[in-house]
């Protein structure tokens, strides 16, 4: 996070007496000024010399705003308790000054302890309450905090003081749509667009058009938002946006024959977009097989190379027809050597009928292939090879995904013996042993199918997935060390990276290998990379504002406002939770150095060999902490050696998270509670959510919590929870 | 008989990232282990080490070396072949002529020359239709495979174009 200049602080004091209660002498003030110059242009040393010279003299050695700035600099330079110190000394001299609550409200900032900055401001304002610069940090604050009153009213005044700037009026419009007031935000707009014409292309203006599109439609009053787009279409630089939008506009005020127009000229440019597709039926009103199949052979005529047409009717038909078009679609694939052909068709098996027709057609290629060497059994076209190797891949994925894991591996090792360098082959056989439950069989077969190519990261990535669903984690770590960053731990560059499957992955083995420690620490990780993403957000409220990106902007904040809802949060919490709640009921003992419990039970030899285990993994340990030492020696160094300081100091150093303290918490349920609340806010629609709940309400005691988890546990899946064997889990209720 | 469906052939290069593929078609097609160290010469033969692609799949190989043993240059093709399900297919043929075209672009060569077990009759087949013949038999070359014998195969080639008034030897 940058800190923002503070020009307009500059002016004020140039051009306004302070308003606080010291007033410097006029040599005194010449260098406070230069202080600020300094600060501006990040020259520190420079900066903490003028303060010095001011201190220096016994007569303002507590000038409470000089000792302000001499702290915003320190923290610049990374010096982070002297900052506070000397800012925290300089505003109890000076609580009236506007200059030192507004620094300490950037400290408290650049430490992301937003609702302390915020208070800051605040007080700030009371003293100087049309300080363009302090209101413009507040508003930035209240918008990532999400108090939108707040914003909307810090966004009012900035309207009223500075008029003639284009963020005023936009800042004060969104205040308002955010808030669902759509009659203020498109009064705004609407004023603010007749300033904004200019001749020619104009991007900026296209996108200015185009949210006040989406807050016309957001309103409800859809004609209007279509009357919009008509009078504004040349200036719209989105042509596709322009035509999808005006497409969706069209189905829903019933204009179909408009619709149709629409997506016919978006498929004309797009004929795979299975979504203009699913339009154009909606405005042909096509609700037959055969009215549907039209559309789709029109295009395959007009397209013939076109997937789309192809596969999609493959949703909607049934009997022979269905039949009919599935075996060319398979004949085609096959020859082709389509290797995602299965994946394709694989959501056609749920149906069980055309999963039936599916099973026959492809076994009885198979079987053609193999004997003849043709896909049907009259001989009449000889094939390539390669077609018979992909039919084998193809129906051993069938066997596998009915869970018949013997079939399955006999096709697959066919196909290795036909040909035993289709990476593939190997793949699918790691998964087929994945599925049937033999974990290290299938790593094998992973580690031989990346071998086979070490330029590849995705192998290279799905190898080291098997290995910890192995428990292999070293192993793991060891084989995404061959595309991590050199010089450092794959461990901590994947963390560096927000590499959530490998962390998700990992947290799961060590859950599954009883290491609460290390799975906990894993899922604090993840949790905290969702942090870091909602507080990157910060620079774009000023970013997009400046840029016009307005409607990428607003579905950035919702996006941001759903974040935990993702699946590797769910995911982190979940076994975070489950350990937690594991942690609470058997807390570790005081031997227990994070491996596998009954210490008590040791033998001699045992013990031994867990005492040289024990001081290797400590030296191994030790040489991992002595590389880390020196890396961040070298990080240091080179962050020194920067001319260019972009970062004025590193962002706070995040607590380390350390396995063994992690898993002798104090109190685990309220860590756990931490973890539930945004599952219980953003992922309520999932059963798993309830069923957490319960475990650690009903471990506090909370009743009326309990109850409530499985009333809505109960809501979404009622069938699920017939089964006794469910209610085993909850003993209280019995 | 109808004809065959013909798929795209494609030569490609072997690097320390597929090395492994090329081991394998070995293995899979010749009776013969290889050693370490004929990979990693491999890794510096350039052109003159190729995988055969089938349809994007690897299904062959061929590589060869510089040969000055007996005195004049020539090219020794060391191994040449591919999986048992494509071959007729024309990758044989791929390879074969990517070699004879080196050899005709660099013009300093011979002959090129390459041993055959004597009952491979498909191979020696292979190779009289690109002009090679049989112009010795080495008996018990081989050290653990029967037969042990093979045939010297060897196609000599015709002097380099006259440039700048040189002429070359035989």
């Amino acid at each position: 996070t940058k800190l923002i200049l503070l020009d307009s602080l500059l002016q004020e004091n140039l051009i306004s007496t302070m308003p606080s209660s010291v007033t410097l002498p006029p040599k005194e003030n010449a260098l406070f000024k230069r202080i600020l110059k300094c600060y501006e242009h990040k020259q520190y040393k420079n900066g903490l010399k003028f303060a010095k010279q001011i201190l220096g003299n016994p007569k303002f050695s507590e000038h409470g705003e000089t000792q302000a700035m001499k702290g915003l600099i320190l923290n610049c330079l990374g010096r982070k308790d002297e900052a506070y110190e000397h800012v925290r000394k300089g505003l109890t001299n000076d609580l009236q000054s506007h200059v030192c609550w507004h620094v300490y409200g950037l400290l408290q900032r650049s430490d992301k302890k937003y609702s302390e900055a915020i208070k800051c401001y605040r007080n700030a304002l009371k003293w100087d309450k049309d300080n363009m610069q302090i209101l413009r940090d507040l508003s930035l604050l209240q918008i990532q905090m999400r108090d939108l009153e707040g914003y909307k009213e810090t966004r009012h005044q900035l309207f009223q003081l500075r008029p003639t700037q284009r963020a005023s009026w936009i800042g004060f419009a969104m205040s308002y749509h955010l808030l669902n007031d759509y009659e203020m935000a498109l009064k705004i707009l609407e004023e603010f667009r007749k300033t904004q014409k200019k001749p020619g292309y104009d991007y900026e203006y296209s996108e200015l058009l185009l949210y006040q599109n989406l807050v016309l439609k957001e309103s409800g009053d859809t004609a209007a938002a279509l009357a919009h787009l008509d009078q504004y279409e040349s200036a719209i630089c989105d042509k596709i946006v322009l035509k999808e939008t005006r497409g969706k506009y069209f189905l829903t005020l019933g204009r179909f024959e408009d619709a149709d127009h629409i997506y016919r000229d978006l498929l004309k440019r797009n004929p795979e977009n299975h979504e203009y597709y699913r339009q154009l039926e909606l405005a042909r009103k096509a609700e037959t097989e055969s009215e549907k199949l039209k559309i789709y052979d029109e295009y395959q005529e007009k397209f013939p190379r076109a997937q789309a047409p192809k596969r999609l009717p493959l949703n909607f038909l049934t009997g022979d027809e269905f039949e009919k078009r599935l075996s060319k679609y398979i004949t085609t694939a096959i020859r082709k050597g389509v290797p995602p052909l299965f994946v394709d068709l694989k959501p056609l098996y749920s149906d069980p009928v055309k999963g039936e027709t599916l099973e026959k057609i492809a076994l009885e290629f198979l079987d053609n292939l193999s004997k003849f060497g043709s896909f049907d059994a009259e001989k009449k076209v000889q094939e390539s090879p390669t077609c018979l190797l992909w039919m084998y891949y193809f129906v051993a994925q069938q066997f596998d995904l009915k869970g018949d894991y013997v079939k399955a591996l006999d096709l697959v090792n066919k196909a290795i013996e036909h040909t035993p360098t289709l990476i593939e082959l190997f793949t699918l056989k790691g998964k087929i042993y994945k599925h049937a439950g033999c974990p290290k069989q299938a790593v094998e077969c992973l580690d031989e199918a990346q071998s086979m190519d070490t330029a590849d990261r995705y192998i290279n990535c799905k190898c080291a997935k098997y290995m910890l669903r192995a428990n292999m984690v070293k192993e793991a770590e060891a084989m995404c060390s061959k595309f991590t960053r050199e010089g450092v731990p794959a461990m901590e560059n994947l963390n560096e990276m927000q590499c959530m499957w490998f962390q998700s992955e990992c947290a799961w083995a060590y859950q599954r290998m009883g290491q609460p420690g290390e799975a906990l620490k894993k899922c604090y990780e993840i949790d905290r990379h969702f942090t870091e993403i909602i507080e990157d957000q910060f620079d774009f409220h000023t970013y997009c504002m400046r840029k016009m990106t307005l409607k990428a902007y607003v579905g950035l904040l919702r996006l941001e406002d759903e974040l935990r809802s993702h699946k590797f949060y769910q995911t982190c919490a979940s076994v975070a939770i489950e350990t937690l709640i594991q942690l609470h009921d058997k807390p570790l003992k005081d031997k227990d150095n994070d491996t596998e419990s009954n210490p008590d039970e040791l033998d001699p030899s045992e013990l031994k060999k867990r005492l040289n285990k024990a001081k290797k993994a400590k030296r191994k340990a030790e040489q991992e902490k002595a590389v880390i030492e020196q890396d961040k020696k070298k990080k240091e160094l080179f962050n020194k050696n920067r001319k260019k300081g972009e970062e004025d100091f590193e962002n706070p150093v995040k607590d380390e998270l350390i396995p063994d303290k992690l898993a002798r918490v104090e109190n685990p349920l309220d860590e756990a509670v931490k973890f539930l609340e945004p599952l219980l806010l953003l992922a309520s629609n999932q059963t798993n959510t309830h069923l957490l709940a319960f475990e650690i309400y009903y471990r506090k005691g909370k009743v009326l919590m309990m109850l409530q988890a499985i009333i809505k546990a109960l809501a979404l899946d009622p069938k699920k929870f017939s089964t006794p064997q469910l209610f085993g889990s909850f003993p209280s209720i019995h | 008989m109808p004809s065959v469906e013909s798929g795209r052939i494609d030569l490609g290069d072997v690097t320390p990232h597929n090395i492994k593929l090329l081991r394998k078609v070995n293995s899979v097609v010749f009776p013969v282990t290889y050693h370490d160290k004929f990979y990693k010469d491999v890794l510096e033969a350039g052109e003159l080490a190729k995988l055969a692609y089938y349809n994007d799949i690897v299904v062959g190989a061929v590589c060869c070396r510089v040969d000055v043993s007996t005195g004049p240059r020539k090219l020794y093709i060391m191994t040449l072949g591919c999986l048992a399900p494509y071959r007729r297919h024309g990758i044989g043929t791929k390879m074969l002529e990517h070699v004879l075209n080196i050899v005709e672009k660099d013009g300093n060569f011979s002959s090129i020359f390459l041993h055959v077990q004597i009952n491979n009759d498909s191979a020696i087949e292979f190779y009289k239709k690109f002009g090679f013949s049989i112009v010795e038999t080495k008996e018990q070359y081989y050290k653990r495979i029967e037969p042990a014998d093979a045939h010297v195969l060897e196609k000599f080639l015709s002097p380099a174009k006259i440039t700048n008034g040189d002429t070359k030897d035989h």
